[in-house]
């Protein structure tokens, strides 16, 4: 596979992140391109999730700097960076229960309404749904529908009016993407999106991914399951202990000694 | 711009209203005037239900916003002849203000620390009125200006009817906001707030709106509640009323805007059916002791029905 | 003036000493189970009202004071049983609503079994005031501050020095590791509440002779343990302490300079200030935001 040449997007700037004396995140530097699927790799505890977690702003990093082209996004709260293009999914998928998944992905398409954040002040949303105008009525019909076709689009027409409650982890993994993808997002972070799926279920997300990688996405993959990863992946960036200590093509990568001795130090462990 | 006729909700409630409005030419007047008190507390907690049930917040001050709204009310009345009919307006918004301001202190805090400070800011709201003589510190304010319509000055059956008109204009409003993309999104940050806001729901924001909107229940509320009684203290907005308001809430359903209604009733007439009934089997009880069967309610209800009542019918209908 | 300030302040002290024993029941049980216990004041209420109706039916003020607490026990224990331990799988937000109805219930039931009247006790020791630099302490309050030691030391050494304990400890700061090693949990939840309310009861019993008990006393204790327990800071022990006295002191001080009526709402703007600035409070850790 060629690497695409884009735009760089997301730039990550000598980020650290200290939890007392253990340095999770070590100095990391790199950047994803729109249009491309980053695989970020490495050993249990290399620091992964929590630079996913100091990029979508969970986080805030103890030294350096996360930017979207041109806008920082380091000390913004996670809906901001969502609001300017960052999105990301959860290990353990966030299912809004008490809502039907076309309910779950109608609340992402009503965030990207309002020009990716929600609510907007009171008298464009509180006093205009409670009174139940036409309009307001009008466009969350509108809304309703723009879910379906997303549903049908992501392979999930049938699940539509099921109760999110009722959704198999599976399900909920599929869900969870495709309300990300809702709120057309410049960056999504996907972490661990395969974990617990079975191989059809695994064929569905990746079929997702590449489709956001043509929309033109740049795509981050935290991912355990390495042979996946580097199959679906156009750049790779491993992490251990914090450091990183490889970027390159995924067969490159896959050759890097180092790496390898990464892979099977943490095996020896 | 056209408004929605009526949602399920807003029907249902103009057919209560209809009945509630029959039947106050029937009903003995104390009947009656329980039927507005229902009414009154049934649109407090329609509100709190939006804040509580559909938002996963807690509040445990609501009566201070309802105090707030019966003395903006009483002052703009008593001290400054303006109609009852904007004193509810007037008491709303000094309500809405309040909320507005004390949002900014307390929706930073989450479950446990946020029911700690709701309470206190509730508790110190009731200091204030006690303390403050322009607003008659703890004797309150007497002989309140009651609803006028035309040379028509409300009595109690006009009352009944004006709190369940209140109540159905409450649910309609709350009605279309659940159903809406507020109210979807509302549900999202209560069941996974992380997860809301990394599609850019921005949950401050929009617990702010909640909260605030629950305080303009309350002080409407509240502004009907003085002119009623014609005479307001203190302790009618103590930490007691914020409690009961969550007795109705959770003995309701916290999750739906019917429950309210019911929550209050059954407070209400459980009360009185209790006050009329135990002392005869047991002379010896006294004061508000019906306060023991709706803890157990509520507890009772929240174990069996973890998931509260409209959960439990969600999925009985799905199953 | 400062001869007026410094009663003030000996008067703060006691009923410091009282807010510091309800704020103990506090920690211990959010430290255990991280429930916010509403009903904890009316452990207190129940202590002073058994103690209290006890010693008017004619029974000597020991005995009435020993089967007052061991009553707060079992209400502490069945509150647990009955609320607590059948909801566990609940969260946060309806734990809140079920310690607010337990707060509810007992006040009602207390009702059934003592009505409105005031109950007093005589206190347990006569004698004249004591007199410290000019100001004066009701003997009782020596029974008071003797009770607040007796309880803190206790609950310093088990903690400290016992091995029950180092496993609550334990348990508490890591739940799945705890009982992996066959540390029992839901016991120490248990206990927490038996224990809290039995501390509790314990302060109403010796607090009743100062101002009296009724049914609703419970509620002031409770929410003024609140307020000392947060100020505290609700993993600190030691804080409850000193969030105690502190609160004692500030409400009193500010009730006699300002008016009574702002002794409560004094206190509960301090809470709402710790909340916003600092809501660890002053001895308690920093916690992780999540």
């Amino acid at each position: 596979m060629t690497v695409a040449v884009s735009a760089t997007t997301l730039e990550v700037r000598g980020v650290s992140m200290r939890f007392g004396g253990v340095l999770a995140v070590d100095d990391v530097t790199f950047a994803a391109r729109t249009g491309e699927v980053l695989g970020v790799m490495g050993p249990n505890g290399a620091g992964k999730t929590t630079l996913f977690n100091v990029i979508s702003g969970v986080q805030r990093p103890t030294a350096g700097a996360v930017s979207l082209g041109p806008v920082p996004l380091t000390g913004h709260s996670v809906d901001r960076i969502a609001s300017l293009g960052v999105t990301r999914t959860f290990q353990t998928p966030v299912m809004f229960w008490g809502l039907t998944v076309r309910e779950s992905i109608a609340v992402a398409l009503a965030a990207r309404e309002f020009g990716g954040s929600y609510p907007p002040p009171p008298a464009r949303a509180l006093l205009v749904a409670g009174l139940g105008t036409q309009g307001r009525r009008r466009a969350d019909a509108v809304l309703n529908e723009r879910a379906d076709a997303l549903l049908a689009s992501a392979g999930l027409a049938h699940m539509g009016d099921r109760a999110t409650e009722s959704l198999a982890f599976g399900e909920e993994r599929l869900l969870e993407l495709a309300r990300a993808l809702a709120v057309e997002p410049v960056v999504l972070l996907l972490d661990e999106p395969l974990s617990g799926l079975n191989p059809e279920e695994v064929e569905d997300v990746l079929t997702l991914v590449r489709a956001a990688r043509t929309a033109g996405v740049a795509v981050l993959l935290v991912e355990h399951a390495v042979g996946e990863l580097l199959s679906v992946a156009d750049r790779v960036v491993v992490l251990d202990h914090g450091r990183k200590i490889a970027e390159g093509t995924p067969s490159a990568v896959a050759a890097d000694p180092l790496v390898i001795d990464a892979y099977i130090g943490d095996e020896l462990e | 711009m056209s408004f929605a006729p009526a949602n399920a909700h807003g029907r249902v409630a103009l057919v209560v209203l209809a009945v509630v409005a029959a039947a106050v030419w029937f009903l003995p007047a104390y009947y009656t005037g329980l039927l507005t008190l229902i009414g009154i507390y049934s649109l407090v907690t329609i509100g709190l239900n939006l804040f509580m049930g559909y938002a996963g917040q807690v509040s445990l001050g609501q009566a201070a916003f309802v105090g707030i709204g019966a003395y903006t009310s009483a002052v703009l009345a008593v001290d400054l002849h303006v109609t009852p009919w904007l004193g509810a307006v007037g008491g709303a918004a000094v309500a809405a203000l309040v909320a507005y301001v004390l949002s900014f202190v307390a929706l930073r805090l989450r479950e446990n620390l946020l029911a700690l400070a709701t309470l206190a800011l509730g508790i110190v709201i009731n200091v204030v009125f006690n303390e403050w003589e322009f607003i008659g510190g703890s004797s309150g304010f007497k002989d309140i200006p009651g609803f006028t319509l035309g040379a028509f000055t409300f009595d109690p059956r006009a009352y009944a009817i004006l709190s369940w008109a209140l109540v159905a204009a409450g649910i309609w409003f709350a009605g279309n906001l659940v159903r809406s993309s507020f109210g979807r999104t509302l549900i999202a940050i209560s069941a996974g707030e992380l997860g809301a806001q990394a599609l850019g729901v921005d949950p401050e924001k929009l617990k702010r709106q909640t909260f605030v909107l629950s305080a303009v229940y309350a002080g409407v509320a509240g502004a009907v509640y003085a002119s009623y009684q014609s005479y307001i203290d203190p302790s009618s907005f103590s930490f007691l009323l914020s409690v009961n308001f969550v007795l109705m809430s959770v003995i309701g359903g916290l999750r739906s805007l019917w429950g309210a209604v019911i929550g209050a009733a059954i407070v209400v007439a459980l009360g009185q059916v209790l006050q009329a009934l135990v002392p005869l089997v047991l002379p010896s009880a006294r004061g508000d002791f019906q306060q023991f069967f709706l803890g157990a309610v509520l507890i009772a209800i929240l174990i069996l029905l973890p998931r509260g009542l409209a959960g439990r019918l969600s999925e009985a209908r799905r199953a | 003036m400062i001869a007026q300030i410094w009663q003030y302040v000996l008067g703060g002290v006691v009923d410091g000493a009282i807010f510091a024993l309800v704020a103990a029941g506090f920690v211990l049980i959010y430290q255990v189970t991280g429930i916010i216990n509403f009903a904890q004041g009316e452990f207190v209420m129940v202590g002073g009202m058994t103690a209290a109706s006890l010693a008017a039916a004619g029974m000597p003020p020991l005995g009435a004071a020993a089967i007052a607490v061991l009553v707060a026990a079992c209400v502490g224990a069945l509150s647990y049983l009955l609320a607590i331990r059948p909801a566990r799988a609940a969260t946060g937000v309806t734990l809140i609503f079920i310690t607010l109805g337990l707060d509810v219930a007992l006040r009602g039931l207390a009702l059934f079994v003592w009505g409105t009247n005031p109950y007093s006790l005589p206190a347990f020791s006569g004698g004249n005031a004591v007199k410290l630099f000019g100001g004066a302490l009701p003997p009782q309050a020596m029974w008071v501050l003797g009770t607040d030691l007796i309880v803190f030391a206790a609950l310093y050494l088990f903690f400290a020095r016992t091995y029950a304990g180092t496993a609550v400890r334990a348990a508490v700061a890591n739940p799945p590791i705890a009982s992996t090693f066959g540390i029992p949990l839901r016991t120490f939840a248990f206990a927490s509440f038996v224990v809290a309310a039995a501390i509790g009861g314990l302060g109403g019993v010796v607090i009743t002779p100062i101002p009296g008990v009724q049914y609703d006393a419970g509620l002031t204790y409770g929410l003024a343990g609140f307020v000392a327990a947060v100020l505290g800071g609700l993993d600190s022990l030691p804080g409850a302490l000193l969030g105690g006295f502190v609160l004692g002191i500030v409400e009193h001080v500010a009730g006699g300079l300002l008016s009574p009526g702002w002794e409560q709402g004094v206190g509960f703007l301090i809470l709402v200030l710790v909340l916003v600035l600092r809501p660890q409070g002053l001895l308690g850790r920093a916690v992780r935001r999540a």
